[in-house]
């Protein structure tokens, strides 16, 4: 048995060609490249190819004895998967980037006359809505204006109730803004 | 260099073209692996380039282009023989057809161009 021949069958081993076909093509091979030898003609030269591994698994590959597909073919399929990935990734970080866009910019487009209580509760949090103060004695007033999430400034007198406040209740402003109240002297 | 361009090209233009010459050399009579080689060199074509007739003869199998059976040789041992098919033949002819046809195209266009031929 000559080391090119048995080298074809390691390699037709390794790729999974049944026994009894890679017995079969061993054994024909054998017996040709004996007979080109007396012919005068050397197995590289008969075969046009040198290297036995690659011999073998191409003609196994071209009598369909092999599952395993041509090299080329198993790189495309390698890469499929990967492009896929990276495709859905853009797909949902572009609509994620989308529906951020169109949800600050609808919130910043309302306009602050129709914010109402309903629509309060559905604001980011980081927008608070002013609350009607008009009526409330100073304290209590400066007291819902902190749990609403706003500071205020007092103006004119230092005790009394609140007869004015700046903006109107309902505004929607951003969590931490200062409002004004103004309140009557005693 | 410019060799190995000249052979590269044989290899590439005898690719499109060496399965009909395999299927011509058994459509009379089978024959075995070597035999085959033997045939072809015996008509003219001594070698066959990069890669060898085997591949191509798995592949000629694998179409259902060439018929196979085992049987003895003489005075060697038995030897897996391929004749042309049905479909080999009818494959053969219409292969033939083609490359004829593309023959005489390409003549046509290269007839003005002298050129020494060799071997």
């Amino acid at each position: 048995m000559s080391a090119f021949v048995e080298e074809c069958r390691k390699e037709w081993r390794r790729l999974g060609v049944p026994d009894l076909l890679a017995e079969e093509m061993a054994t024909d091979l054998e017996a040709d490249l004996a007979e080109a030898e007396a012919d005068g003609v050397s197995a590289t030269e008969m075969l046009g190819e040198s290297d036995p591994r690659r011999f073998a698994a191409t003609w196994a590959s071209e009598r369909g004895l092999v599952s395993e597909p041509a090299p080329q073919k198993k790189r495309r399929r390698r890469f499929w998967p990967w492009i896929l990935a990276a495709f859905l990734f853009i797909v949902i970080v572009l609509s994620w980037l989308a529906l951020q866009t169109f949800g600050s910019s609808g919130a910043r487009s309302a306009p602050p006359a129709q914010v109402t209580p309903v629509a309060v509760t559905h604001a980011p949090s980081h927008r608070v809505v002013v609350p009607d103060l008009v009526g409330e004695r100073r304290p209590a007033a400066l007291a819902s204006a902190r749990a609403a999430g706003l500071a205020a400034e007092v103006r004119i007198g230092t005790a009394g109730t609140v007869v004015r406040q700046q903006p109107a209740p309902g505004t929607s402003l951003r969590r931490g803004s200062t409002i004004r109240l103004f309140v009557a002297r005693r | 260099m410019r060799r190995m361009a000249s052979e590269s090209r044989r290899s590439q233009m005898l690719r499109g073209v060496l399965d009909l010459c395999l299927l011509a050399v058994v459509v009379d009579e089978p024959a075995y692996g070597y035999e085959m080689t033997r045939r072809l060199r015996e008509r003219g074509l001594s070698t066959v380039g990069e890669g060898s007739i085997y591949p191509l003869l798995g592949r000629l199998e694998r179409e259902g282009l060439v018929a196979t059976h085992r049987a003895a040789s003489d005075g060697g041992p038995p030897r897996k023989y391929y004749s042309a098919s049905s479909s080999g033949r009818r494959a053969l002819t219409e292969g033939v057809r083609a490359w004829r046809h593309v023959r005489g195209e390409v003549d046509s266009v290269l007839a003005t161009i002298e050129a020494e031929v060799g071997e």
